[in-house]
């Protein structure tokens, strides 16, 4: 369903929330949009939970650990309140806990967000829909299109040249010299061949009558229609009620300033 | 056989290219005309600048690697430089040798369109053409498929549609069936024998090995080392006339016209008995894909063995896992009664040597000469020492003039030698090859059989090579042929050429010299 969503647009309408959240700095504003997000992604968006969870966890432990610092280590002004407990010396006043709560769920917040931008997108589109809703030039767009088909490749290149250089002796050398020579001798084939490789793909396009021209005609037309608005609106909306809920129950917290 | 007139395409006047030096061009004063229609062949040593022609002719070249030239082409009368950008690359198409890099896009249908996209072809004609296209090259129905999950061979022909969707009046063919499997190969080169009696087409091919080609071509063109064109004409006065002149460039002869039937020399197999490999039971499997299923196969010291199959039999895995490249759970590899896993790396890699399919992936130094000596320094070798060996293997492997050049400016041929020469710092008591041939030209392969012939001989090494080329497995002690996880044959060369069932299944081809019994009449004909 969201897959369905123009990806231009999709990019943009969790841009909003994401860039918006980062200046709450309450606990419950986030927590609404949070959740709100996980409800799209498990209704709407068609994601295997199992895939989800796989690259939504490792993040659970970056946003604890980011969380933890910012409540240790809280700027005056968000280290209102009582002190909770102490730790190690280091006073936890209510407010630098809720701080470090917020950050958490905002860290949270936009890895869900880029997840089920990630997760329901086609790289293809998204460039096609970039070049044809946001003008971006066609060099550039295709130009990334033909980078995409690299990423394989130079995995597989990097393990051939282990085994080479191992066969040779190579990585036997020892200290941090060895090691830099290793990089060295490493990074000087993967490149000649991904100049190499790189230059022949533009030759194979020009040689397919491509000129970075912008008149071109399209296969797929991305266009922006109703659902993609209502998409946008959805998004944008909720925010907006979740800022307004929070402000009526005098939670909002703009920057350290309680509203 | 061919429709008149002969109308003119192209006319190359007096054309010069280079890259660097106008002084040596590496394309010199070339003068010749493509008719509508026509076949042409174009061969040459390696080197010799024949893809640089190719990018020549659509005028790709010189702008895009700023290169000098001199001279003119024109294209039905009009010189080229005056055509706008993009505009004479619809009327000269071009498929690459490197199935790999001339895709921009992820999907078959996406990379079709490109081409229609490019020509501003309205949207809604191009589903009927993209599919008509793909019907065209015996593909239907792979327009939602990705790119790289295709075989070689079909990637080429998703390569020929979308230069077909061009709808070019020339086709260049830049050596498009090199890294493709035998029968692949054959494959290709139907399908464009029959697109080129069914479309007004010319085709312009580029090739290092001309014989399955000369049924279709009308006239042969023939680069020298010099960049000159020294020879052109019909097929059969270009490799009878100037044959002597051909050989002396170093060009690639059709083997039909070889008196002496040329083979790699077969050698009687040594009465060794001693294992110096031996597998068993091995099953390996790359996540949950399963490469080899209970593989059990034996070399014998001083023996010559050749691994044949299609892509993705798991011939190079195999291999790997024998060089101890690769750690493996279930079975055993044997290496000297030793378990591969419990051997010392070091010793390991004195007596295993690994020759890969690029050799740029092998250099580790910035010169020939300590590229040669680097193993020696890694086993303390004294200074004296050192010297002696790298100049006997420099002499060997005709490096001398190359001593302190570094070994990625050297020519593919010179860079397949050193990546040899370097594996022999210590002779090795087994050394595996990995597609040692692939995309070389004729010479650069001769010299290498050469070699290695000498190393089994003389040192005794056994040598285990990874091949699709048949003449190769043709003269090697054992072949071992592998399909669907296992070996389907492992015996005498001589008998796996009479089991068709085995060549069929994985998708080999018999070698020259039994193709050409087969064909001997026609071949009559044509010098005569």
């Amino acid at each position: 369903m969201i897959s369905s969503i123009n990806p231009a647009m999709k990019a943009v309408t969790i841009m909003v929330p994401g860039l918006l959240l980062s200046f709450t700095f309450d606990v419950f504003t986030p927590l609404v949009y949070f959740i709100f997000i996980l409800i799209i992604t498990f209704t709407l968006a068609d994601i295997r939970p199992m895939t989800w969870l796989k690259i939504f966890s490792p993040f659970v432990l970056v946003a604890l650990t980011s969380a933890w610092m910012a409540t240790l280590y809280a700027n005056q002004t968000f280290s209102y309140g009582n002190v909770l407990f102490t730790i190690w010396g280091v006073d936890i006043t209510e407010g630098s806990l809720m701080t470090g709560i917020s950050l958490g769920l905002r860290s949270l917040c936009f890895v869900a967000l880029s997840l089920l931008f990630a997760l329901t997108t086609d790289s293809t589109k998204f460039m096609l829909s970039l070049m044809q809703q946001f003008k971006l030039p066609p060099k550039i767009t295709f130009g990334i299109l033909a980078g995409y088909r690299f990423l394989p490749v130079f995995r597989s290149e990097y393990q051939i040249l282990k085994q080479a250089h191992r066969i040779r002796g190579a990585d036997r050398e020892p200290g941090i010299k060895g090691r830099i020579k290793q990089f060295r001798r490493y990074a000087i084939p993967l490149l000649a061949n991904g100049l190499r490789k790189s230059e022949r793909v533009a030759i194979a396009m020009e040689s397919k009558g491509f000129t970075g021209d912008k008149e071109r005609t399209h296969y797929h037309q991305m266009s922006i229609q109703t659902k993609d608005w209502l998409f946008f609106i959805l998004f944008a909306g909720m925010l907006a009620i979740t800022i307004a809920v929070s402000y009526s129950l005098g939670y909002l917290n703009i920057f350290g300033r309680q509203f | 056989m061919k429709k008149e007139p002969f109308n003119r395409i192209l006319d190359v006047n007096n054309f010069s290219f280079s890259y660097e030096n106008p002084e040596a061009p590496l394309l010199n004063n070339l003068l010749f005309s493509l008719y509508e229609n026509e076949t042409v062949l174009l061969i040459g040593a390696s080197g010799s600048g024949k893809s640089s022609l190719a990018l020549c002719l659509n005028g790709l070249y010189p702008e895009a690697v700023e290169g000098v030239s001199s001279g003119n082409i024109y294209y039905r009368g009009k010189n080229i430089r005056e055509f706008q950008k993009g505009e004479l690359n619809q009327r000269i198409g071009i498929v690459f040798q490197d199935p790999e890099s001339q895709f921009c896009m992820i999907k078959v249908e996406d990379e079709l369109a490109f081409t229609l996209e490019n020509r501003k072809i309205p949207s809604l004609e191009m589903p009927q053409r993209i599919s008509q296209v793909l019907h065209d090259v015996g593909m239907e129905g792979v327009e939602k498929k990705k790119i790289h999950e295709l075989s070689g061979g079909q990637k080429q022909k998703v390569a020929l549609a979308s230069v077909l969707l061009l709808e070019p009046e020339l086709l260049i063919l830049d050596e498009p069936t090199a890294n493709l499997d035998p029968l692949s190969r054959v494959e290709f080169i139907d399908l464009l024998n029959s697109l080129r009696q069914k479309r007004d087409l010319a085709l312009l091919i580029i090739e290092h090995e001309p014989d399955d080609w000369l049924d279709m071509t009308d006239r042969v063109l023939a680069l020298g080392s010099s960049g000159k064109l020294i020879a052109q004409g019909p097929a059969n006065t270009i490799f009878t006339k100037h044959a002597a002149r051909l050989k002396k460039e170093g060009v690639f002869f059709p083997k039909c016209y070889m008196p002496e039937n040329k083979n790699f020399g077969v050698r009687a197999p040594l009465p060794s008995s001693e294992e110096i490999i031996s597998v068993k039971d091995l099953t390996f499997k790359r996540k949950r894909h399963t490469v080899l299923q209970n593989v059990n196969l034996n070399i014998h010291c001083g023996e010559f063995v050749s691994i044949a199959g299609e892509n993705g039999a798991g011939k190079s895995t195999l291999l790997q896992l024998m060089a101890g490249l690769l750690p493996y759970k279930k079975g055993k590899i044997l290496f000297f009664d030793r378990e591969l896993q419990q051997w010392n790396q070091k010793e390991l890699r004195k007596q295993i040597g690994y020759v890969f399919q690029n050799p740029e992936h092998q250099f580790i130094t910035d010169t020939v000469i300590d590229e040669l000596t680097y193993g020696m320094k890694l086993n303390g070798y004294t200074e004296e020492k050192q010297e002696d060996a790298a100049t006997r293997l420099m002499k060997q492997f005709h490096l001398m003039h190359h001593r302190f050049s570094n070994p990625f400016s050297l020519s593919g041929g010179q860079k397949r030698r050193l990546s040899v020469a370097a594996m022999l710092d210590q002779t090795p008591d087994i050394l595996f090859f990995d597609e040692p041939t692939f995309g070389q030209d004729a010479s650069t392969t001769g010299e290498l059989m050469h070699i290695v012939r000498q190393l089994q001989a003389e040192y005794d090494v056994t040598i285990v090579f990874v091949t699709h080329d048949m003449d190769i497995v043709d003269s090697t002690d054992r072949a071992i042929v592998l399909h669907d996880r296992n070996i389907i044959f492992n015996g005498n060369p001589e008998d796996l050429w009479e089991r068709e069932d085995v060549i069929n299944q994985a998708r080999l081809r018999l070698p020259y010299r039994i193709r050409g019994i087969q064909q001997e009449g026609v071949i009559h004909d044509l010098i005569h």
